[in-house]
This record gives structure tokens, sequence and C-alpha cells, in this order.
């Protein structure tokens, strides 16, 4: 325990050494800058700043990176409060409430809550990181395809609690999702489904260009198509602290979501993106005024913020002591490290103990930047909501089109992104929530994957699922919570359903309409 | 006078045809060159892209841009690249999987490895190892064969997914040893190798330096290298074919492609220039500390085994089976 203080003392000096910090500011201000591109998440930020990192030293080309990767997590989070744009699969829950107070005049509380938020995550993900790496990273190899299938299957049911609209349309959108999750090589046959001869499909579909289109362009459109123009808000200062009762209401979620985040972060594979996901159900869940959420509720912006952000730590867990990537973030993190020749693993603590210790001291660091950052930049970013529609709105348009762009230098991409930007619309019209499609899309690939996986170790019993005590409790949560959200259904109780009304036209519309 | 005006001008007018060809060899490189990675950023195809790059720059003076295009197992990159000018300008780093096995994999590959490029390095070999969870009880390939043929199915491999260099390997031993091995396939060589370390699946064929990494903490047992001879960076690992089945060969490799039509000198000088930095001692240590071979040799080398290799992968292909329709 003193010894991992004291090397944890060692890693803040090697943090707070001039050199080092200002690259870690300089990283937290461009990753901010980078999420901030309507389409460019994390991902898209280190990678295309990763060659830029390879004439550096090791320990400052992971602090940078690092701090891209947390200031792009931010950045996307106020696009998706200020214009409805995600900038990855994990900020789409954020666009939904938190876009909604936007529209009440709340951003300033949003963005600042999202930062409190973050930051908070941030801590319980640096300490956990620290205490409990080793015997954490043992527990996570545990983790096979049939316990990630029950994971999934979880993630799946939290459905039920993502929308206020009718549960037809909610399992309507949920199954387009799926559907769209279907396109692309089958991973099992190598057989392409779907793709229509383009060879660019063969990937499948992206997140970032659906979630782009479905809530950012239809955004647009939606605006455009109104027959007078929405007014153009002028925040004052004193709306930009979050109130008191916001506060107390965004502790639970800020802590549930830490909490959750964490434990979902450092499972292998990239279930971390459904963090946001299951935190924002569950907040729903317990929330005793549920008909709130999808208007500007301030816990579905506190939870998934939160969640997201602590998963992001969790997931250096068996990177760091195992030297096992667990998603695309921390393989391209391992690659930066890689190119000088060393690489990350049971062994780096002991062989690189100021790699391992300054960079854990810097996330810490990068976390800190960020909030006395961005705090003050709150009041900023909220001006950007001045400039009248007719000039924000071409000016989002093109910027959308180049995030999807240099993503992957792929044309099919953006037309991906302009296409679901008019089908969103449409639905949207309709009455039909976005959501779900977008978390449709995450899991059914995933899922398919696992559930095929474990069926393929089984020899095609699935026995397989039963025999193992993680996946016999998970499936079994995943079970009560299908019961939970049957109930109503079934015994024609009152739900909070019948509070919200079936067709919720509200969607979308400005404030004052 | 007015001849001599009329031929000095043809001769001018001549001049400016002929020159872009001719000064174009001599000024070469004039420009930026663009080197078009087909994979995703902190791959080894995109670090090798990048350091030769890097080593065209250091020689040249002029910058190389590095392009990275993914997508479909390398190939979306390289049709991008064959559509390009042949002018010298624009390189690709190819690889065997996209330049010899993906010509009998893919009934409709959009290019042809043969007629759509001008090869002009071999660049490095990746020696391949077998490895397998220390749990499963064979300590060569021999009692591993032993182990698989108790029971079909009885064993499981993982792959980075179907038609990937690491379920090719993994075929082709299946195949010569006549055992059923349950191929579950993964999406990336990372989760693959994480579920064998864990004991999810017993065993797998992939890049040397990935598996060292855990063999050397007896999280795995490497078994056995796939190249014709061992391996400098694991020299205490037999061949495949020593350790118990005779013949298997596998040596994976990286090139420098440029699309087809580029002028010979112009291959050439960029040819010296590479084989020249893959002799420096940097690049010799960056290569191996990703547990990576350096070749070189001469363009037409490269062209025969591009070759080579494409019909010595259709045959391995069709021996095991595996197709895909893209």
């Amino acid at each position: 325990m003193l010894e991992t203080f004291n090397s944890l003392m060692m890693g803040f000096a090697v943090a707070f050494e001039p050199k080092v910090f200002m690259y870690a500011v300089a990283g937290c201000i461009i990753g901010t800058l980078v999420g901030m591109m309507p389409g460019l998440g994390p991902l898209a930020g280190i990678s295309l700043l990763l060659p830029a990192t390879f004439g550096l030293n090791p320990i400052i080309a992971i602090v940078l990176l690092s701090g891209v990767y947390y200031g792009a997590m931010y950045g996307g989070s106020t696009t998706s409060i200020l214009m409805r744009i995600p900038g990855e699969a994990a900020s789409v829950m954020t666009c939904v409430d938190g876009y909604a107070m936007t529209q009440n005049g709340r951003a300033g509380p949003a963005l600042a809550i999202a930062a409190i938020g973050s930051f908070f995550a941030g801590t319980v993900g640096v300490i956990g990181l620290m205490l409990m790496a080793p015997t954490l990273a043992s527990f996570a190899l545990r983790f096979g395809p049939p316990e990630y299938t029950a994971l999934l299957l979880m993630g799946l049911f939290v459905l039920a609690y993502m929308s206020g609209g009718s549960m037809l349309k909610t399992l309507a959108m949920a199954f387009f999702g799926l559907l769209l999750g279907m396109i692309g090589i089958d991973v099992m046959t190598g057989y392409t489904r779907f793709s229509f001869g383009l060879v660019e499909l063969g990937d499948g579909v992206g997140i970032v260009p659906v979630a782009v289109g479905l809530f950012g362009i239809s955004e647009i459109l939606m605006t455009a198509g109104q027959a007078e123009p929405p007014k153009v808000q002028k925040p004052k200062l004193r709306e930009l602290i979050p109130s008191r009762e916001e506060f107390r209401l965004s502790v639970g979620p800020i802590i549930r979501g830490s909490l959750l985040g964490f434990a979902i972060g450092i499972i292998p594979g990239s279930a971390h993106v459904i963090s946001s996901f299951v935190s924002y159900g569950v907040e729903r869940r317990l929330s005793k005024h549920p008909e709130r959420f999808g208007k500007g509720a301030i816990e579905g912006v506190a939870g998934p913020e939160s969640a997201n952000n602590s998963a992001a730590t969790g997931a250096f867990v068996p990177m760091l002591a195992l030297g096992i990537p667990t998603g695309p973030v921390t393989a391209v993190m391992i690659a930066a490290i890689m190119v000088h020749g060393i690489l990350p693993g049971p062994m780096l603590i002991e062989q690189q103990p100021e790699l391992f210790w300054g960079f854990v001291a810097s996330m810490y660091v990068g976390n800190m930047v960020l909030l006395i950052l961005n705090l003050p930049m709150v009041g900023l970013f909220v001006n950007l909501l001045r400039i009248p529609y007719a000039y924000l709105y071409p000016c989002i348009l093109a910027f959308c089109i180049l995030g999807c762009y240099s993503v992957s230098n792929s044309v099919t991409d953006v037309w991906i992104m302009l296409g679901m930007g008019a089908i969103g619309y449409g639905l949207r019209k309709f009455g039909f929530d976005l959501a779900p499609v977008a978390l449709g899309l995450v899991l059914g690939p995933m899922l398919e994957l696992s559930l095929r996986q474990s069926l393929a170790m089984s020899g095609g019993t699935y026995a397989i699922f039963l025999e193992r005590p993680i996946a016999v409790t998970m499936f079994g949560l995943a079970l009560l919570l299908l019961a939970l959200a049957l109930k109503p259904v079934l015994f024609k109780s009152r739900d909070w359903r019948a509070d919200v009304g079936l067709d919720d036209k509200t969607d979308g519309a400005p404030p004052g309409k | 006078m007015k001849t001599f005006t009329s031929v000095l001008r043809s001769a001018v007018l001549a001049a400016l045809v002929l020159s872009p060809a001719l000064a174009a060899a001599q000024n070469y490189p004039s420009k930026p060159l663009r080197m078009v990675v087909p994979f995703a950023p902190g791959g080894p195809n995109d670090i090798l892209g990048r350091l030769i790059g890097q080593k065209l720059t250091e020689a040249w003076g002029q910058p190389v841009v590095v392009d990275n295009r993914g997508g479909a197992g390398g190939t979306v990159g390289l049709e991008a690249a064959s559509r390009m000018p042949g002018d010298g300008y624009t390189v690709a780093m190819g690889g065997t999987s996209n330049l010899a096995l993906a010509p009998s994999l893919y009934a409709k590959l959009a290019y042809d490895s043969v007629k759509d490029f001008t090869p002009v390095i071999n660049v490095a070999v990746v020696p391949y190892a077998l490895a397998v969870n220390p749990t499963v009880p064979a300590k060569n390939v021999k009692e591993l064969i032993a182990v698989a043929s108790r029971k079909a199915g009885y064993l499981s491999y993982g792959s980075s997914g179907v038609g990937s260099m690491s379920s090719l390997a993994a075929e082709m031993l299946k195949s010569m040893s006549k055992t059923d091995i349950v191929h579950v396939p993964y999406k990336g060589t990372a989760p693959a190798l994480t579920d064998v370390v864990s004991g999810q699946i017993d065993m797998m064929l992939a890049d040397l330096a990935l598996i060292k990494r855990h063999a050397d903490t007896g999280r795995l047992r490497m078994i056995g290298v796939t190249g014709l001879k061992r391996s400098a960076a694991a020299a205490d690992v037999p061949t495949i074919a020593e350790s118990g089945l005779p013949g298997y060969e596998l040596s994976p490799w990286f090139g420098v492609v440029a699309p087809a039509g580029v002028p010979k000198d112009i291959v050439g000088r960029l040819n010296g220039t590479i084989a020249a930095s893959l002799k420096s001692q940097d690049v010799i240590q960056r290569l191996g500390g990703l547990g990576y071979e350096p070749l070189g040799g001469s363009a037409e080398q490269f062209a025969a085994t591009i070759k080579s290799d494409i019909a010595k992968y259709a045959k391995i292909v069709k021996t095991a089976g595996i197709k895909s329709e893209l």
C-alpha cells in the first residue's frame, strides 16, 4: 500500500515535470478541439495524432495521447449537448437529455455537470486502476464469449428503459439498429451480408456516421423545415451555473455511473461503449420522475457522462496489467509505446516504473486540467448558440462531412451519414425515438459474434451458458431486468409510460412551440 | 534562316514533349510522395509504412504523406492505390494477405496483384508462431497433433477472422495433420489472443512478437514457428516442420508496391534507397522490436515472390476449402 503510494508520488513527479505537464495540457486542448469536431471522437483523435508522437519520448507520447483521449471525450459531450451531434457511440445518450436541456436554456448547467461528473468518474477510475489493477485484470480474463453474450444481452434489455415513447416504436427502432448491424462480412463464415457489392460495406456500417446522421443531420433538417427560424439563445451568466436542485439530482447518477462504468470498462472487448446506455437506463429506472427523461433531465447527462469516463479509465486496467488491448483506443495506445520498443504487459510496472506511474498520474492530471480548462470555457462554448442558425447550421453540416470523412478517409461514410440524416428526419417526423437505433447497431454485431463464438466453443450446445458461474449470474440479472420491464405490460398496471403519452410528438420541437 | 527557326522550334517542341518522361526520372522526386497504408494507424503495416516513409524523406528531402485507407483485410486500400497514377509518387505497403492470398480468397477482388502493380521491394518477413494455452497437454507439435486426434473438435483455435493469415495458417496445419480443430474467429488478433491466454480457446497461430510477450511470462506456450528456419527472436523454439509436421512452411511478408507502369529507373531508385535503409542500424533495431526480419532484394525478386506465393496460397485455400464471396 505504502509502496503503491510512493510509486504514485514518483508518478506525479514525472507528470508535473514542466515538459511533460506542458504536453498533458496541450493534449487536453487538442483533444477538446478534435472532440468538438462533429463525428470526430477519441479514437479518431488519437489515431490522427499517433504519427506525430513517434518522434517524442515514450512517456511524453502516452501522456499526450491520453490527454487527447480525455479531451476528445469531453469535447464530444460538448457538441452532443449544444448541437445534438455525438462524436462517438458513448455520447449518444448525452445527446438526448443534454440537447433537450440546451433547448430549455440550461446548456451551461448541462456542460458544467458533464465536466464535474467526468472529473469525479476519472478520479474513481484512476484510484481503482491504481489499487486494483492486478487483481481486476486476472478477474477480467475470466470473461470469455459466453460471459460476453450474457453481458450484452443485459445491455439489450436496458432498451426497455431507454425511450419515453411507445414500447412498440422503441422495439421497432432497436430492430432497425440490429438490422443495420447485420451489414458486412459475417465473421464466422467470411460471407458478406447486405453489402450490395460495395467493398466499403464489407466491414459493416460504422456507428459514427450513423449516429451523426441520425442525431445531428436530422436536427439540422428539422430546424430548416420549420416555418419560423428558431430564436437565437442569449444565455446569461447566471444561467451557466447549475442550480442547487440540479446538483442534488446529479450526485447519485454521478456516483452510480462512475462505479458502473469502471466495472464494465475493465472487461476486455468493446463493451465499454454500452456503459453510457446502461447508466441511462439505470437512472431512468431509479428516478421518481422517469417522464422527465428525454426532456432535459440532468440525471440523463450526469450518469452516462460519468459512466463513459470511468469506463475509459477502466479500459486501461487490462492494457497496463496484462498488455491486452481492450478496444481500438487502447490498441492505438499500445502501438504508440510499442513503436519505441516498449512492450506493455505485466513486466511494464517493474521494467518501466516511470512510464507506468507517470501515465497513471498524468491521467489524473489530465482530468484536472480538463476540469480547470473547461469550467471557465463553458461560457465561451455556450456563446456558440448566439450565432444565428442561418450561419451556424451550414457550418456544422460542413464540419460533419469533414469530420466523418477524416475518420477513415472514406466517401462511403459520408454518404451513409447523409442517408441516415434523411432517414432520421423521416422517423422523427413520425415520432420515433432514435437512441435505440444506436444501441441496436452497437450491440448487434458484438452480441451475434460472442453468441456464435460460444456455440462454436461448445460444439453447438447451449449448455455452455449454464456451466459458467459468471454467465449464469448475469443471465439471471438479465431475466430480472426483462421481468421488471414486462411487469406493467402483463399486469396492466400503471406504468410511468402512461404519464408520458404514447405518441411523444414534442420530440425535436424547438422550445416555446 | 527560316528553316533554322522551324528546326529550332520543332526541336524545342520535341524536347517539351519528351521532357516529362526524361525529366521525371532525372528530377525524381520533385514533389511529396504518398504512401498508402491499407490499414488503420497503429498496426504493424502502418508502423512499417511510416518507417519506410521516414527513411525516404531522410534520403530525398521530400515529405512522404502516409494515407491510411483501411477496410476489408487491406484490399480497400490496395484497390485505391492501384487506381492512382504510376508515376512513382504513389507507393503502397502491401503484404502477403492482400497481394498473394486475396486473389484466391475473394472472387470479386477489384485488382490484379500482378498486372495492376509495379513491385518495388520486399521489406520484411513476419515470423508466425504456434502457441497453446499452458493447460493444453502438448509440449511440441507432435504431441499437439496427438491430442487433437483424440476426438474431432477436442481442441479449438482462435483467429483474427475467416480468411486471415492466422486462420489460413491453422487450416493448413489441420489439413496437413488430418486433425479436426474447431475454428473460433474473432475480429482482430488481439481479442483472439486474449482468449487463448485466458484459456477460453486452446491455441492460435499469430505474429511471433505478439505471442512471445505472453510466452515470456508463462501465459502461453510457444511450440513452433512457421518459417523454414528458426527465428532469431526465439532461437530455442523449433520450426513446426521439425517439431512434428514435416513440410509445413508459412512466411508472411510485407512489401512496397506502386501502381502499374512506373518507369524502370524510378523503381530502381525507390528500391535502392529502401534497400539501403533496411541495412541501417536503427531500422534493423525497430524491425527487431516488432519481431520482423528485414528482407530487401531486387524488384524482380519481389515480383517473383508475389507470383509464386499467389500460386502457393491458391493451393492452400483450395485444400482447406476456405472461401469468401467478397
